[in-house]
């Protein structure tokens, strides 16, 4: 018997830290007790559970891949365990992966989650896994290109062709710790910076500045999912998955033609949002992560919210911020909530429903009835967009 | 020249023509006969194509910088001696982009746009790695 559609019936979601005390088992099982509970549901009603890679952690990938967690949680129901792994895009797979099974009618409830601790990695060893896995291990490692590096030479390029200046792109990142300012679950809580912050900060690798580079924290989160007809039933708690869509470019930066991924965003949105039978002007809220200021002026060049070029000044003029009347990205992406290596994609997602349901707190979006949302993996290697909804069609 | 402490490409067999005319102080480029692709970074099967015919074209070795970034924090270890490093994706004229440094000028002297050639440094008795620098005007 086969079930349509995906819902997110239930989160749970810990707050991004650096604190090496509180363990990677301790946030996974918070975090999915957490969920099951916002669910309403027994816990054996859980058929599955299809985990996101935790990267650079050896350790846990093995145990998240190899079963323990309905061992370790005594998911009497499970039927299957999974592991997904895109990098940034894991969760995005993970909920492919859910709605095949729910769909073929093997399982109600799937259980998608997340850990990850960076605070017990050296830094050294950090730089080295972000510079050589997403990297090019014989043609870039050898030039001292960085994560940070490989993006500010996207950066320098998007303000070359376009004409945006450096205080406009800082104007991306100042209202990203806004959202995040106003979240309790990010790192940021409570600590709006200010352009001059941005600006006075220092040059990482220009045009990037220290506080436009990703913050590595710890964190994780998790999402139970069942189908449109199940969901229905369990009242408004639940977020309907619309549409989707997805480009993959290039796993190496500098061989993609696609170099700001607008292509990408425009062509993964306009699929998405087609089989949701929605424009883009439909939508109360865009989220985007893409990690780096550049793309959040892409995307929403991309997606057809302005001209090419005029992403970054939409942010300028305190459009997508809190309080604009386009709000982007209310999860603060990882530099306005921390990032959490393959868990900002989870943390997105979760952001997204907390928004579609009215429990977003003071960086609520008004009436927010549609939203869309683009994950990428690797060094942006694909988009993978999604629209969701607070009612199913 | 043993002392070397930064990473070195890891050579695929593939890629071993392309490292072979760097130490001959060649810049390389994998053609394929079949469908005339030219292909950066050389593979064991065209792209394009999926053929196996494939030789190696020598390129002009100038080429165009197409962006850049000037990295003064956040590398590992080995180089941190190098700082500030230029990193660049340089344009060859047979359709290629490779990333590599900019050498022999200073960071505040690069522009998009500018013009650049190869240059080999011998940075070990096997490994010979293919840097830009500015066209002397």
């Amino acid at each position: 018997m086969s079930k349509r559609g995906l819902a997110i019936v239930g989160i749970g979601e810990v707050p991004t830290l650096r604190n090496p005390e509180r363990t990677r088992w301790d946030i996974l099982l918070d975090v999915c007790m957490q969920a099951v509970r916002d669910a309403g549901i027994d816990k054996n009603r859980i058929g599955a559970v299809i985990s996101n890679n935790p990267m650079a952690q050896p350790a846990m990938q093995n145990d998240m891949s190899l079963g323990k967690i309905p061992e370790v949680m005594g998911l009497e129901g499970c039927r299957d365990i999974a592991i997904c792994n895109a990098g940034g895009a894991s969760t995005t797979n993970c909920l492919r992966l859910a709605e095949q099974h729910i769909e073929s009618g093997q399982v109600d409830f799937v259980l998608i989650p997340h850990t990850t601790v960076q605070s017990d990695i050296p830094p050294q060893d950090l730089i080295n896994f972000f510079a050589t896995a997403p990297l090019d291990k014989q043609f870039e490692y050898p030039y001292g290109v960085t994560f940070n590096g490989s993006m500010g030479l996207i950066t320098q390029r998007y303000m070359y062709e376009t004409g945006a200046t450096e205080e406009e792109l800082a104007a991306v990142t100042v209202a990203l710790r806004a959202w995040g300012a106003l979240d309790p679950l990010s790192i940021f809580f409570g600590k709006p910076i200010t352009l001059d912050d941005v600006m006075n900060s220092r040059m990482i690798s220009s045009p990037l500045k220290a506080k436009e580079c990703n913050f590595l924290a710890d964190g994780g989160g998790a999402m139970v999912v069942t189908s449109w007809d199940i969901a229905r039933e369990m009242g408004d708690k639940a977020v309907y998955k619309l549409g989707h869509g997805t480009r993959f470019m290039s796993a190496t930066p500098f061989l993609r033609e696609d170099v700001f991924h607008r292509k990408s965003y425009r062509e993964s949105s306009q699929d998405a949002l087609a089989q949701a039978g929605l424009s883009i002007q439909d939508m109360d809220l865009r989220q985007i992560y893409g990690a780096y200021p550049y793309t959040q002026c892409s995307a929403l060049e991309g997606y057809g919210v302005c001209e090419e070029g005029q992403g970054a000044k939409l942010w300028a003029e305190g459009r997508c911020g809190p309080g604009g009347d386009l709000p982007c990205t209310t999860m603060g992406d990882a530099t306005g909530r921390g990032h959490t290596g393959s868990g900002v994609s989870m943390a997105f997602y979760l952001d997204t429903v907390r928004q579609l349901r009215g429990e977003a707190g003071e960086r609520q979006v008004q009436n927010c009835e549609h939203a869309i949302l683009t994950t990428s993996g690797g060094s942006v290697m694909n988009t993978c967009t999604t629209v969701f909804g607070r009612s199913a069609k | 020249m043993s002392d070397y402490k930064k990473p070195l490409p890891e050579i695929q067999p593939y890629s071993q023509g392309f490292w072979d005319g760097c130490k001959q102080h060649k810049l390389l480029i994998q053609h394929c006969n079949s469908c005339d692709a030219n292909i950066f970074y050389p593979r064991r099967d065209c792209p394009k194509c999926w053929s196996q015919d494939l030789c190696w074209v020598e390129s002009s070795g100038r080429a165009t910088v197409y962006t850049y970034t000037v990295t003064l924090e956040g590398v590992e270890e080995m180089f941190v001696d190098d700082l500030p490093i230029i990193v660049a994706w340089v344009d060859l004229p047979e359709g290629i982009r490779l990333t590599t440094n900019l050498v022999d000028c200073e960071p505040e002297d690069v522009e998009i746009g500018m013009e650049v050639e190869v240059v080999f440094k011998d940075v070990t008795d096997e490994i010979t790695l293919p840097y830009f620098r500015p066209v002397k005007s």
